[in-house]
């Protein structure tokens, strides 16, 4: 990990239908760093804004106030520049392309030539262990292994940083821990920083350097907590006790964000 | 190296249980109608003006091939041209819509009205217009009638593209013409299929009404109506045999192009039953 | 009828029956119904500036291009394109010279023949278009043997087998309206078969097994859960049926002998085209708004039974 700022965000707001009579503030004075080669878990109950700092960060949408720099640029530079992939909480592969053409299309967006973005998607594909379905298309697969394939996607261009808004929320338990295990092997072997959305402790503990707890209405970090749990994290991990030690710790900060909801309501 | 905790890829079935299951009573249908047919008109002793005996009919057929084949000639090159220059009409429309959104509901929206007027009405107009020999006022009844699903169809196709989808094109930065050309066109190719299917049998039903409203006489469309009024009902028959066969050929061309334009829809479909 | 909350016919539309279904489907409320019209009157206000436009433009060029010596595509005289006002005054004239009949009440007069034949063809397609689907839905071997031969005789080109059917009516002495409305409906069952195949397979399994741990028979299972879960594609279905089951009508007139309906008078202005060409644009003008009238009162059902559904 080095020192190297990838996110910075300074003040950071984002105010839907500001106009308007229903303008609701998603998020406020957000302060947030993110180094290279970190994992940064963005975790709280729905509404907190996560996924929407997520997405102002990947310039799906734009904040009203305040500044944010990702990889020393605007967003919309970061975006035009292919610094980043993405990965959204539904697979989102085009039906008519296989396995493989949709884990080359970014490359193909970017006027890669044929042989060298097969190639390399192969590459994806041998990280993502989908070599055996590169011909198959996306119906064929299940959800864990159409959600891989969307992984393979997003690393395909070599980005230095990965957007994860809730990727594997929609899979069952038993793939969830697998892919977990999986998405760690693979930021190990990538160096990939990456920042991921998610609303399980228990998932943002057993893959992130850092934690940061958020709180809705307005949406703001509440605090952050890090993560201090012993390289490689492999499947024993989940039952040592400093992992249950992280996840109380996390769970406290949350449940404090919780009561300061009810008793504002 | 499959992943023990994935359930595997959903595999298509074997070929020889899909032809016992779909072609096997396909083909068995006609040939038991046929058989009973048959059995029905010799049994009962049924009128000619009744219904011919499918014996009766192949050998009309046989004997009028010549004055047939070159009848439906003349019908088919309308039909053809027609529905090539609606399709052609109704993507580049549809295709203009995508790229000016604003204007794409109140276009739809009378256009779907428009659709709902018996276009076949032209028919006349048309041959007033582009001459009564002429096969631009028989192709362009149809192609008027062609337009609209077409439009219809492909518009819906590639506006109803999902934001997931839009959000993941812009996450790799895509152009506006990426998106267009890699996104929302295959998105509609099923939508556009959907519309040219409709649009064939219109193309057939405009081609053949505006023959009846005059013009050459040698078209499929006025055999069949000469030989049911002098009464010659085999030969009727075999006319609408060939009409039929005729139908069923551009239906199955456009099946076939569909099965190899978009082998990813055509797999899932053949599986969903 | 078990009040399911049912999803509407799926806007993402893969296969041709959902073509079918989606075709000509408006949404909104009885406001929005209205918005149509608004935008119906601006295209006809559009269309007649157009109309005008072109043929004053040929007028004034001799119909030739100038420069290029291309003739226009279509010629600009009274005859081939008569003014927009003398179409529409033709209708208050007399139907024939001495004859106390207007034109625009000849015309009303008989695209209601016409509609009264595409409403039977409508009836009779609807009623066989169900039957078929429920048997469909219920003999799967039937399905897949006669489904492909439904589809092909759509293919077939209903014209060509019109004045068979013509020739069997008069045989059967049925009168000629009814021979007419079965041309209709051969045109009208099918959107209303497949659609209809589809909606009562559109129950969600979770449905289909709450029927089961309550011991409902097929037969319940059929009225409670499938029928009103087809309903809107049903309606979807008839919409387009409506459509095709006036163009029907029309080429049902044009086979059969009879001398009423609109499609007869299209043909018989066509053949006195020379000595009043804004009568046959008058007839197709009126056959025009006729079947969109037609429709849109098939809309306005759907749009009553379905009130309680949820809008997709």
């Amino acid at each position: 990990m080095s020192d190297r700022v990838v996110i910075d965000a300074d003040a950071l707001g984002k105010v839907f239908d500001a106009s308007g009579q229903k303008s609701v503030t998603a998020l406020h004075d957000i302060n947030l760093t993110v180094r290279a080669g970190e994992f940064v878990s963005l975790l709280g109950p729905s509404g907190c804004g996560k996924s929407t700092l997520l997405r102002v960060m990947a310039d799906l949408t734009s904040p009203t106030s305040g500044r944010i720099e990702v990889n020393g640029k605007n967003p919309e530079q970061a975006r035009t520049s292919r610094d980043y992939g993405m990965v959204f909480q539904q697979p989102g592969l085009f039906d008519w392309r296989s396995v493989l053409g949709n884990v080359e299309l970014p490359l193909q967006l970017a006027g890669v030539a044929k042989s060298e973005r097969r190639s390399r998607a192969r590459e994806m594909l041998e990280l993502v262990r989908l070599s055996d379905f590169a011909r198959h298309f996306p119906w064929q697969l299940s959800g864990g292994m159409q959600q891989r394939v969307a992984i393979a996607r997003a690393l395909t261009g070599s980005p230095k940083l990965l957007f994860m808004d809730e990727p594997l929320g929609a899979l069952d338990e038993m793939n969830r821990e697998y892919l977990q295990g999986e998405l760690l092997r693979i930021w190990d072997s990538t160096k990939t920083t990456i920042v991921f959305v998610t609303h399980s402790v228990a998932e943002a503990v057993f893959l992130s350097n850092r934690v940061v707890i958020m709180s809705p209405r307005p949406g703001q970090v509440a605090t952050t907590v890090d993560v201090d749990l012993p390289a490689p994290r492999t499947a024993e991990v989940r039952t040592a006790p400093e992992f249950y030690d992280t996840v109380t710790e996390v769970r406290t900060a949350l449940h404090a964000v919780l009561a300061g909801e009810e008793a504002v309501a | 190296m499959t992943a023990t905790t994935d359930t595997g890829p959903r595999r298509a079935p074997a070929v020889a249980p899909w032809l016992v299951r779909h072609v096997v009573p396909a083909v068995a249908a006609p040939v038991v109608i046929l058989a009973l047919w048959q059995a029905l008109v010799r049994g009962f002793n049924v009128e000619s003006f009744v219904l011919p005996a499918p014996t009766e009919i192949g050998a009309a057929l046989a004997a009028n091939l010549t004055t047939i084949l070159a009848a439906s000639v003349v019908t088919v090159q309308a039909v053809l041209l027609g529905l090539l220059t609606g399709v052609a009409g109704g993507v580049t429309v549809a295709l203009l819509l995508a790229r000016f959104r604003s204007i794409s509901a109140p276009v739809l929206t009378v256009a779907v009205i428009v659709n709902c007027a018996p276009i076949v009405a032209l028919a006349p107009i048309f041959n007033n217009w582009l001459g009564t020999a002429s096969i631009a006022s028989k192709a362009g009844v149809a192609a008027i009638m062609v337009f609209f699903p077409v439009l219809v169809n492909t518009a819906r196709g590639l506006l109803d593209i999902s934001p997931l989808h839009l959000e993941v094109m812009a996450s790799m930065a895509a152009t506006p013409r990426q998106v267009a050309l890699r996104a929302r066109l295959p998105h509609a190719l099923p939508y556009l299929f959907n519309g040219v299917k409709l649009g064939a049998t219109l193309s057939v039903i405009g081609v053949i009404v505006s023959e009846y409203f005059g013009g050459l006489a040698n078209a499929l469309g006025v055999y069949i109506a000469q030989m049911a009024a002098l009464p010659r009902y085999a030969e009727a028959w075999a006319g609408i045999l060939v009409a039929a066969a005729l139908g069923l050929a551009l239906f199955g061309a456009i099946n076939l192009l569909e099965r190899l334009l978009m082998p990813w829809h055509a797999t899932v479909r053949s599986t969903a039953d | 009828m078990a009040q399911t909350r049912m999803r509407p016919p799926p806007s993402a539309a893969p296969a041709a029956q959902e073509a079918v279904a989606t075709l000509g489907r408006q949404a909104g409320s009885m406001a929005a119904a209205l918005r149509p019209v608004g935008w119906f009157l601006i295209v006809a206000v559009a269309g007649t500036a157009l109309w005008e436009g072109y043929k004053a433009l040929g007028r004034s060029i001799g119909d030739v291009i100038p420069g290029l010596g291309i003739a226009l595509p279509v010629a600009t005289d009274d005859m081939a394109m008569p003014h927009v006002g003398a179409i529409l005054g033709s209708l208050g004239a007399p139907v024939q010279r001495g004859v106390d009949v207007s034109l625009g009440s000849y015309l009303v007069q008989q695209a209601a023949v016409t509609l009264q034949e595409a409403l039977a063809g409508l009836v009779l397609g609807l009623l066989l278009g169900c039957a078929l689907a429920v048997l469909f839905l219920l003999l799967a071997p039937v399905r897949r043997g006669l489904l492909p031969w439904v589809v092909a005789s759509q293919t077939v080109p209903l014209v060509a087998i019109a004045p068979m059917v013509v020739v069997w009516g008069g045989q059967v002495g049925m009168p000629a309206a009814l021979t007419v409305a079965a041309i209709s409906a051969y045109l009208a069952f099918f959107p209303i078969t497949v659609n209809t195949l589809r909606g009562l397979q559109s129950p969600a399994t979770i449905q289909l097994e709450l029927m089961r741990s309550i011991a409902a028979s097929r037969r319940q299972t059929l009225w409670a859960l499938r029928f009103p879960a087809a309903l809107p594609y049903l309606f979807a279905g008839m919409r387009v049926a409506a459509t095709a089951s006036v163009i029907g009508a029309i080429v049902g007139e044009l086979s059969a002998g009879t001398g009423n309906g609109i499609g007869r008078a299209i043909l018989n202005f066509t053949y006195y085209y020379s000595s009043g060409p804004e009568k046959l644009y008058a007839a197709v003008l009126v056959a025009s708004l006729a079947g969109i009238v037609f429709v849109q009162l098939v809309n306005l059902a759907e749009r009553l039974a379905l009130r309680h559904r949820p809008r997709g």
